[in-house]
């Protein structure tokens, strides 16, 4: 009898296929190298695309009926709330108006000011409304998801978004039909910021528990309790003016030579609706000056200038 | 005895299992805002057919669950797929002895692997520099043992009908 005749394979009743801790290996090093390029490298980028793509049907779904329960909610407190709302809303269309009012005569005497003294004209800042789709449930950061994403909205990653009452966050990741955006209170967040009473900028960075903290102030900086702090624009990226954060508790510890600062953010990270999303300021400033080619005749161990890092 | 003391189960509906795993991530991805405790039940019902069919749901299908889920929260890709990679390991490596039991012991056992999941996630999020979400967190792989007998009730309940229905028990 030839060889190869008989069948020497075990039957098919022990045909597992790897064992669990070889799955176990396998799967758990493709997740190691998920984990390390998703947070150093951008080869992640599609996979993450798609996989979003999958999912926005179901999301848009799932919005439904907490859209219902919202509209359900606001049907049988009715009347009263509205009525308080409306006279809520009149009584800020009021104190903005004299404010609007001045704006405009403002607006015309510091561009004609500015052409006397041959300043650029201020930026204007493009704007688009979005909705906010969900926020994100994962405990250990603090990200909501809007509705406009590269293809329905030209979103571009670093977006400043901002709500009726001041800065929410900054766009960190497109998806061609959605967008995820880290809230300033995240505690990866950071925004320069400028202080309007004393005109000193610093930088304040997210904090645990809806708020955010001033770092690297000196302990006897002048900062007080109620100052307000606005967006300095010294980052290319936020618009200058728009309401940060107000200063809630200044602690100069004596263990360091900063003091401790915490902030409460203007605009409220909860149910939020609809957000305004920004262009970043360095996509309207002029492209930079192609760089000129470098001298060669530099004398002997000198080296040539580099620009600025961006 | 096992499960079959009482009764034969009926062979499982594949198209109810892939549902059921389908409806568990739906429920993950309700909209109800940001809460630590909030019990992962995609990881019972991942854990749950891992332990009754290690065969159709092993770990390759808990790896793709995980992906979504990160996906869906934004976190760090990889994240969910590594802690529902080790929690379906473990239910696979524990399967045969858990079905011996009655099902407030197996959730007596099946309590350390939630909790191995959830370090395994809080392990991850902190190396790379996510914040601390507070001590409720210990809660959610408590409140997921605490639900694995009613998940179990719920999703063995279609293997438990009458297999000739007479008028007496139709379902």
């Amino acid at each position: 009898m030839p060889l190869g005749t008989l069948d020497r394979r075990p039957p098919p009743f022990f045909h597992q296929g790897p064992s669990a801790l070889t799955r176990l290996a396998v799967f758990s090093a493709v997740a190691l190298f998920l984990m390390a390029a998703d947070t150093r490298f951008s080869v992640t980028r599609p996979l993450r695309a798609a996989l979003a793509m999958v999912l926005l049907p179901l999301e848009r779904v799932l919005e439904i009926p907490m859209q219902l329960t919202h509209a359900s909610g606001e049907y049988v407190g009715g009347l009263h709330q509205a009525q308080a709302d409306l006279a809520k809303a009149q009584l800020a269309l009021t104190a903005q108006s004299a404010k609007a009012a001045r704006v405009d005569t403002l607006l015309a005497e510091n561009t004609r000011l500015r052409a006397l003294v041959d300043l650029k004209p201020a930026l204007a800042v493009k704007s688009q409304a979005a909705e906010v789709l969900y926020e994100a449930s994962d405990p250990f950061s603090r990200k909501i998801f809007i509705d406009r994403g590269a293809t329905n909205g030209g979103v571009v990653p670093g977006a400043p978004v901002i709500d009726e009452a001041g800065v929410l966050g900054q766009v960190t990741r497109v998806y061609p039909l959605s967008s995820e955006v880290t809230l300033l209170i995240d505690k990866e967040a950071a925004i320069p910021v400028l202080n309007t009473r004393t005109h000193q900028r610093s930088a304040a960075f997210g904090a645990d528990g809806n708020a955010l903290e001033l770092r690297f102030m000196a302990g006897n900086a002048d900062v007080k309790v109620g100052d307000v702090l606005q967006t300095s624009g010294v980052d290319g990226i936020y618009p200058p003016g728009l309401d940060v954060a107000k200063v809630v508790k200044v602690d100069p510890r004596a263990d360091s030579s900063f003091a401790r600062i915490a902030l409460a953010p203007t605009a409220s990270a909860d149910g939020v609706r609809h957000v305004l999303v920004l262009e970043p300021m360095a996509m309207q400033l002029p492209a930079r000056p192609a760089p000129e080619p470098e001298a060669t005749t530099l004398p002997k161990g000198q080296k040539p200038i580099k620009g600025t890092k961006k | 005895m096992p499960r079959g003391a009482d009764q034969l189960l009926l062979p499982v509906n594949p198209l109810f299992l892939w549902f059921s795993l389908v409806a568990a991530l739906v429920f993950n991805m309700l909209p109800l805002g940001r809460v630590p405790a909030m019990p992962d039940m995609l990881a019972i019902v991942l854990v749950f057919w891992n332990v009754h069919q290690p065969r159709r749901v092993g770990i390759g299908a808990a790896f793709f669950f995980g992906l979504l889920m990160d996906v869906h929260q934004g976190a760090v890709l990889g994240q969910h797929a590594e802690a529902y990679t080790l929690l379906s390991f473990l239910a696979i490596t524990m399967h045969r002895r858990l079905l011996w039991f009655t099902l407030a012991e197996q959730a007596l056992q099946i309590l350390p692997v939630f909790i191995v999941a959830h370090a395994v996630s809080l392990v991850v999020r902190l190396l790379s520099s996510g914040s601390f979400p507070g001590w409720t967190m210990l809660l959610a792989p408590l409140f997921e043992a605490l639900l694995w007998p009613v998940v179990s009730w719920l999703l063995l309940a279609p293997q438990r009908r009458a297999p000739d229905r007479d008028e007496n028990r139709p379902l």
